[in-house]
């Protein structure tokens, strides 16, 4: 769309809301934001993109006199400039301009605290960079690298699981296995199995040895490994 | 999905599937009928001594049942649970998992020797080798956050006019005006905002390229002063240590630092001259023993005392059968068979200690990679314990 075609969506909303004495941007938003809820979608993006008809002729057709007490509603009146750019200090509804509270005292913002609003600023949904947009060709390119990278992680997922599931295998082999063994010598039958199943020293603080939760890192370290370790270094137990 | 019908069911007095062990050790001498559902019903059905309910009834007795299928002869269907029509038998294991024991395994339990065995690994201590695909990925998904996120404000986390913002702007200059350190040359904003794909081939996103990049911009370039330091003065920062090392270069397989983004494994060498054997730490259970103390005891006599070691449970990982020599005419023991059943233990710390009088007659020892192993245990004992190795 080359030419800014007033939009028929707000249409309605247009015609019935109640222009008010304030600025004209939020007006159609004081009475169709009261009521009707569905219909005013984009009730404020239609007034940003077309001009509001004059309130005598809004009035002439609604025949009520316009509101002007619904002021809360509207949005402050130095909002429409946020917090401000870095750029632009000083300027009229700039909020970290120094306030006056008494006659001839200036409370000057803390720097600090300045320096921190105007970081958090850049999070406000206006400060985010818009969505891309790319050619086909580009697009193309991008999907394609996506496919690619989801295949390589369903492979990676494939991996893990089947090697879980040949170990698990493994196990329960073993187990099934061992429950037919009769135990050493006049052990009966399953012996060894039932004290193999046994959960002793699993559950509680003493199950796993700290130095096993040692992470993967990508380079190793100044000494990969503690070849000298005697069993005196063990740390004594009660 | 849904799951499969529960253990439970099996337990119930009306269910009619049986467990393995039930029908071994209430089968007669006579050859079986595999109990089909519509078989044991129909003898539930002719029978009229007891009602299904306050007997479990058995596969033997469908064998007065006019319904009987197919019969099979008893090792074999000792070896396989009964098949079943509608869902599996869940309590014992589908029959593939028999497979690893000879179909006529020798269910004399005098013909066997228990051993316990432990697998003792050393887990990789480094992360695994990024794919070139990653690489190129990862620099990928940098370079388009770089057009999606807020761009980088020095201002708070540089205060103006300090040693450290002057080196910060220092870099910035000859990085181009580019915050990001690991993403090249690339302007987010501007007219050249599309071009965000690098060549094939580019050595922008190769990890050590990106790890030379960091460690030259973690250098000190402006003293406290606020003067910028000559290159002669610069303090080069320590470089971390190669992914490989000196053992991996001397492919010394006794050393534990070697193959750092692999698993290791302990094997020693048992035997002497032809009869030499290399294999994992095992030995034979007492009958005062669990398997997981006579583990823990021949590691100690094996491989000695000096590592810092953690076995993971009492349940065996893998195990290994080697089936009973019989004598063809009589049926008669000739060597005894043997059942070893390895727990898997963790090394956290130390090495291997191999005295001359060794307890277990240990002469060598090596820590080697799943694919190493292949060529140095046994022919018959790899596929054993092949089901219990990790991806790396």
């Amino acid at each position: 769309m080359s030419f800014p075609l007033p939009s028929l969506r707000g249409l309605a909303s247009r015609l019935l809301s109640r222009p008010t004495v304030s600025s004209s941007s939020s007006s159609s938003s004081s009475f169709s934001h009261l009521a009707f809820r569905s219909a005013t979608t984009p009730p404020t993006a239609a007034a940003r993109t077309t001009t509001t008809p004059p309130p005598s002729c809004l009035a002439a057709a609604a025949g009520v006199r316009s509101l002007s007490t619904t002021s809360s509603v509207l949005a402050p009146p130095g909002a429409k400039g946020g917090k401000g750019g870095p750029q632009k200090g000083g300027r009229p509804g700039d909020k970290n301009a120094p306030k006056r509270r008494k006659k001839g005292e200036v409370q000057q913002r803390d720097p600090k605290v300045v320096n921190m609003l105007r970081h958090m600023a850049v999070l406000s949904p206006r400060r985010i960079p818009p969505p891309l947009r790319m050619g086909r060709n580009r697009y193309l390119r991008h999907w394609t690298i996506h496919r690619a990278w989801l295949l390589f992680r369903r492979q990676q997922r494939q991996l893990r699981e089947a090697n879980l599931m040949r170990q698990y295998q493994s196990m329960h082999r073993a187990c099934e296995e061992l429950r037919r063994t009769a135990g050493p010598g006049t052990r009966e039958e399953g012996y060894l199995y039932r004290v193999a199943m046994e959960k002793k020293g699993v559950y509680g603080l003493d199950s796993i040895p700290i130095e096993y939760a040692r992470a993967q890192t990508e380079t190793p370290a100044r000494v990969a490994w503690n070849h000298d370790w005697k069993a005196g270094d063990a740390p004594g137990k009660a | 999905m849904m799951s499969a019908p529960g253990r439970g069911s099996a337990l119930l007095r009306s269910s009619q599937r049986i467990c393995a062990q039930c029908t071994r050790s209430s089968r007669p001498r006579i050859p079986t009928t595999i109990p089909v559902r519509t078989a044991v019903t129909a003898a539930a059905a002719t029978t009229t001594t007891t009602t299904p309910a306050s007997r479990r009834r058995y596969a033997t007795e469908a064998s007065t049942a006019p319904g009987s299928t197919s019969q099979q002869p008893s090792p074999s269907s000792r070896a396989s649970p009964p098949p079943p029509s509608p869902p599996p038998v869940a309590s014992t294991p589908p029959a593939s998992t028999t497979a690893a024991t000879p179909q006529a395994a020798d269910p004399n339990p005098r013909h066997y020797t228990i051993q316990a065995g432990i697998i003792l690994t050393r887990a990789p201590l480094l992360t695994r080798e990024q794919t070139p695909f990653e690489s190129a990925f990862y620099l990928y998904q940098k370079r388009l956050n770089e057009r999606l996120t807020a761009p980088f404000r020095p201002a708070f986390y540089f205060k103006p006019d300090t040693a450290l913002d002057l080196d910060w702007r220092l870099k910035l200059r000859e990085r181009h005006g580019v915050p990001a350190k690991d993403i090249g040359r690339y302007n987010p904003r501007g007219r050249m905002a599309w071009n965000d794909e690098v060549m094939a081939g580019s050595p922008v996103g190769d990890p050590d390229n990106i790890r030379d990049k960091l460690l030259a911009d973690a250098e000190v370039r402006v003293s406290e002063d606020g003067e910028p330091i000559p290159a002669e003065d610069r303090v080069p920062v320590e470089r971390p240590m190669p992914r490989r090392t000196e053992a991996d270069e001397k492919a010394d397989t006794r050393r534990l630092d070697r193959a750092l983004d692999k698993t290791l494994y302990l094997v020693v060498k048992k035997g002497s001259g032809e009869q030499a054997r290399w294999e994992f730490p095992s030995g034979l259970v007492t009958t005062d023993e669990a398997l997981h103390e006579t583990a823990a005891r021949v590691l100690a006599e094996s491989a000695g005392v000096n590592m810092n070691t953690w076995m993971v449970g009492r349940v065996p990982v893998a195990h290994h059968v080697v089936a009973p020599e019989l004598d063809e005419a009589t049926g008669a023991l000739r060597n005894r068979g043997t059942k070893i059943f390895y727990l898997k233990g963790r090394i956290l710390a130390g090495q291997v200690t191999l005295t001359k009088d060794n307890l277990r007659g240990v002469t060598d020892f090596q820590w080697l990679t799943k694919d190493e192993l292949n060529g140095v245990i046994p022919r018959d004992l790899y596929p054993s314990v092949r089901g219990m190795f990790d991806l790396r």
